[in-house]
């Protein structure tokens, strides 16, 4: 049996690891876009404080995953898919497109950074972290600045657990912050009011200066001196606008298949979708409770759970198992368990 | 008294080292792995306990 995995995060990785470990007769490809390895995405934004991140948040080679047994097939996107044929197109060059068969197909694509539509018309007036690629180069712009004499100025729009946890890194490396949030109160999706305050309180002592209730229209200004623009008026002076606003899961590939999509790729209680040997697993299912699990355990046991399943060792159903979200605010611990 | 172990974070790479324990989140050093709580996360990454494995140099 052939398997094909889309997507090198913690989702495909850890399939693809165990079902070669379970299923070591079987053959696995993994097909991503990425190229620098087999990285730890969520130590993406605690990036900014640590000098040997970029070496440390590599958990393999794709050199290292092939040794393993692990087909890897890399710096190549999907681009169609067609579930009746069982194929799968990929491109690495613009214009050099192949072909791959698949007796199964596990589709782990993860998601981009969401980008509010008011923003989409000024792509280069701000960045996001959602890559080892993207941290390499917000690091290399910090560098940039501070060669320059100065003490680097970031703009983080979005109050939730990605713009609080960068916001939180940046400021304890030593920049100047300040964090936009369209509403009254931080990581108002994952927190009760009080941990919200709290968490406020801490950023604050960090000398995060924090804008709630702010939103952002959009960005003006030169690469040196940004401008974020909000109903209150403009606000210049910035060296990076970073933007934090929520994920968007990749869905495209299967929804132009005519896979079942919502939010995310649908999957029922075993992770398949309505497409018969192609499965979706990671932030871009959608379950059949009606989640997308955005968390490293959730996930992890997705992946784990149907390696057992395509190796037929088991035949009940994944069940979510019990989790704990946690933001990495530099010196923020919730007194309250979270919200999901 | 057996030798302290080491279990490592399958997700980010993160060390539990039982002789070090995580003393800024309330586990002393020299704390076993069977006695580190269950809800007990990744420092660096919120994985579960579940999330590490044995390390085997």
């Amino acid at each position: 049996m052939d398997v094909l995995v889309v997507g090198s995060g913690i989702a495909g990785v850890s399939f693809a690891e165990e079902f070669r470990k379970l299923a070591p007769d079987h053959s696995v490809t993994l097909l991503t876009a990425e190229t620098l390895g087999y990285y730890s995405r969520p130590l993406l934004s605690h990036g900014f404080t640590r000098d040997d991140i970029e070496t440390r948040i590599i958990l393999r080679r794709f050199d290292q995953l092939e040794q393993t047994g692990i087909r890897v097939l890399s710096g190549r996107e999907a681009v169609a898919l067609d579930p009746a044929g069982h194929r799968l197109d990929c491109r690495a060059e613009p214009d050099q497109t192949a072909s791959l068969a698949y007796d199964r197909l596990v589709l782990a694509p993860g998601s981009a950074a969401l980008i509010p539509p008011p923003f989409l018309g000024t792509p280069e007036k701000f960045k996001v972290l959602n890559s080892l690629t993207d941290l390499i180069g917000l690091r290399r712009l910090r560098d940039e600045v501070r060669c320059s004499g100065s003490q680097p100025r970031w703009a983080v729009i979005g109050g939730g657990l990605i713009g609080c946890e960068a916001a939180s890194d940046l400021a304890r490396a030593g920049d100047r912050v300040t964090l936009f949030h369209a509403l009254p109160r931080l990581m108002e999706r994952q927190l009760v009011e009080e941990d919200s305050a709290d968490l406020l309180a801490v950023l604050q002592n960090d000398h995060v200066d924090v804008r709630l209730d702010a939103q952002v229209q959009g960005f003006a200004g030169e690469p040196a001196n940004l401008a974020v623009v909000t109903q209150g008026g403009m606000e210049d002076g910035f060296h990076g606008i970073l933007v934090a606003c929520g994920f968007k899961p990749r869905i495209e590939v299967a929804r132009n298949a005519g896979i079942a999509t919502r939010r995310g790729i649908v999957v029922d209680t075993f992770l398949a979708t309505d497409a018969s040997d192609v499965y979706a697993i990671g932030d871009a299912a959608e379950c059949a409770d009606g989640r997308l699990y955005a968390y490293v355990t959730p996930i992890r046991s997705q992946a784990l759970w149907l390696a057992r399943h395509l190796a037929g060792l088991t035949q009940e159903p994944w069940q979510p198992p019990a989790f704990k979200p946690k933001a990495k605010v530099h010196g923020f611990t919730a007194v309250h368990p979270y919200l999901f | 008294m057996s030798e302290y172990k080491k279990y490592v974070c399958v997700v980010c790479g993160f060390i539990y080292d039982e002789k070090l324990g995580d003393p800024e989140n309330d586990i002393p050093p020299g704390t076993r792995w069977a006695d580190v709580p269950d809800d007990w996360v990744c420092p660096d990454c919120g994985a579960a306990k579940v999330d590490f494995d044995l390390m085997v140099i």
